[in-house]
């Protein structure tokens, strides 16, 4: 066997080997590892300022739409007779602000860290916090607007360090995941601003995600997922995307309500 | 060792690629049908847009100087009844996405990535072998020139070459300089498809879009041949079109909405959440 073919199988074994040692267990005896907090654990860094950038659905966004206007909406019957219930002396109402809705909003968001295992979650639209809690949730918590949020970081399933897990180009990239929040317990809300229902059966479910544009601009990306066996026919499903904002960007905070 | 030949070396050489290879082929699978989801943008791509809406786009003026030249006419004549939509807006049509592979028999490497959307068969091949794009003489066409890459399990797209096109297929132009980065984002049977659209001539900003697909386990795509007839007579060289300031339909979509005129003429302001008290 030539020394070049050794070299060659020597490097190769070592590359291989590598995604296994680095999640080897620790030696037998030795101290078990401090477990992680989910602020440790982060797949990506969700933290900071992002603006909605509003250029789809702008018409059912930017401005409340006409009673009776829930195009694209899989609402059943149930769902339309009480949409068609809504009157424009109810716009701006909290309704409009729970968490099925919210991110639909023209809004910025404030993202930061509650603790080691919260992300908080702030509107200057509606002026509303969500807490994204990596801890479960009581049983028995009580039904709100923003509900009670389950956070789970997901990462992809590749060997970690494989090959193709290339940072986005930036820190907090995409290479290491997403964050799915599993939001229950909601109290009956709008997904849109002219009444379009959901009930306190409602589930949430979201996938927050992030991405570096060429020119660098860094984005965040949520698509949700609202199931409700009371007023929709199937899942809605949207996805909303938020540009960053450098810090102390503009942040216009307007409380919700009737007007 | 003493009989540890060369070829002996040479096979574990192979057997320890192959594992080195198989993380990469888990890290995300796209193949199978994919329907499109209307709960955004439908005015838009169910019925089509409407003249004159050109909400929340990043379009300069010279973008709505050709928007507003645009009759949509033009539709019916034989040159353009066949078009399929480009790259940078087919994933926004309507029609049902078939994603699939091709990988080297031997190796199993990931060559290439089709989309094709059943719509006037977009078809579309992304390169995932790591070949340069092609020198900037080399012919533009709907669906471009597109490589491919992973960041994490994200595939990553980057499309040139493009010919010139549509952002919103109400007459809102895009140049043949265009560039696309579009990523696919699987959340289980959910897939969000992310554009990021560059234009020199027509887009003052990137224009970023979102959508989703569902996966349909038991999907099937019907052909859709296109064959281009003689729908109206018109003289030769007639071509449907307005000249500027002529166009009678540009301000009726803002006045059937209510909608302020300033927010339906477009250009990037109009989607930030302050627009609207710009106005005020």
């Amino acid at each position: 066997m030539t020394a070049v073919a050794l070299r060659a199988v020597a490097a190769l074994l070592v590359l291989t080997a590598a995604p296994f040692v680095a999640t080897a267990q620790p030696p037998p005896g030795g101290p078990p590892p401090a477990p992680q907090t989910a602020r440790q654990s982060a797949a990506l860094d969700l933290t900071g300022q992002w603006v909605a950038i509003v250029n789809e659905d702008w018409r059912w966004r930017m401005v409340t739409p006409p009673k009776g206007d829930y195009a694209s909406v899989p609402l059943n019957a149930e769902g339309r007779r009480v949409a068609d219930t809504w009157e424009p002396a109810k716009d701006g109402a909290c309704e409009a602000y729970g968490a099925a809705g919210l991110m639909r909003m023209p809004t910025r968001l404030r993202v930061s860290w509650d603790g080691d295992e919260t992300l908080k979650v702030e509107t200057d639209a509606g002026q509303q916090t969500r807490m994204l809690s990596f801890k479960p949730a009581a049983a028995t918590a009580p039904h709100s607007l923003q509900g009670a949020s389950r956070a789970e970081w997901v990462r992809p399933q590749a060997a970690p360090g494989g090959p193709g897990l290339v940072a986005a180009g930036g820190g907090g990239g995409r290479a290491g995941g997403y964050l799915k929040v599993t939001t229950t317990n909601l109290s009956p809300g709008w997904l849109r601003r002219n009444g379009v229902p959901y009930s306190e059966n409602a589930s949430l479910t979201e996938y927050f995600d992030r991405f570096k544009a060429p020119n660098g601009d860094e984005w965040l990306m949520v698509t949700a997922i609202v199931d409700d066996p009371i007023y929709l026919n199937t899942r809605f499903v949207t996805s909303s995307h938020f540009k960053r904002e450098p810090a102390g960007g503009k942040w216009n905070p307007k409380p919700c309500g009737a007007q | 060792m003493r009989n540890f030949s060369s070829r002996n070396a040479l096979g574990i050489v192979a057997l320890a690629a192959a594992l080195w290879i198989a993380p990469a082929a888990a890290q995300l699978n796209l193949v199978g049908y994919w329907n499109p989801l209307f709960h955004e943008d439908v005015d838009e791509r169910i019925p089509g847009p409407s003249i004159g809406d050109y909400l929340g786009l990043p379009i300069n003026a010279a973008a709505r100087l050709r928007a507003e030249s645009w009759d949509a006419s033009l539709l019916s004549m034989p040159e353009h009844q066949c078009k399929p939509h480009p790259s940078t807006y087919g994933f926004r049509g309507v029609g049902v996405l078939r994603i699939w592979e091709d990988r080297d028999e031997s190796t199993q490497q990931l060559i290439t990535i089709h989309t094709h959307i059943a719509w006037q068969e977009q078809h579309r091949e992304i390169w995932m072998d790591g070949r340069a794009h092609p020198p900037e003489y080399a012919p533009h066409t709907w669906q471009g020139f597109s490589t491919g890459h992973w960041e994490g399990d994200v595939l990553v797209v980057e499309t040139t070459h493009l010919k010139a096109g549509w952002i919103r297929r109400n007459g809102l132009p895009l140049s043949d300089r265009a560039t696309m980065t579009d990523r696919f984002h699987r959340y289980g049977d959910v897939l969000t498809h992310v554009s990021i659209v560059s234009d020199p001539v027509y887009l003052t900003e990137p224009l970023v879009k979102t959508n989703g697909f569902m996966l349909s386990p038991n999907g099937t795509m019907t052909p859709y041949p296109c064959e281009p007839v003689v729908e109206i007579v018109r003289a030769p060289g007639a071509v449907p079109h307005y000249l500027p300031g002529q166009n009678p339909f540009t301000a009726d979509f803002a006045k059937t909405y209510g909608l302020p005129p300033e927010a339906a003429r477009g250009g990037a302001a109009t989607a930030l959440p302050e627009f609207l008290e710009s106005l005020r």
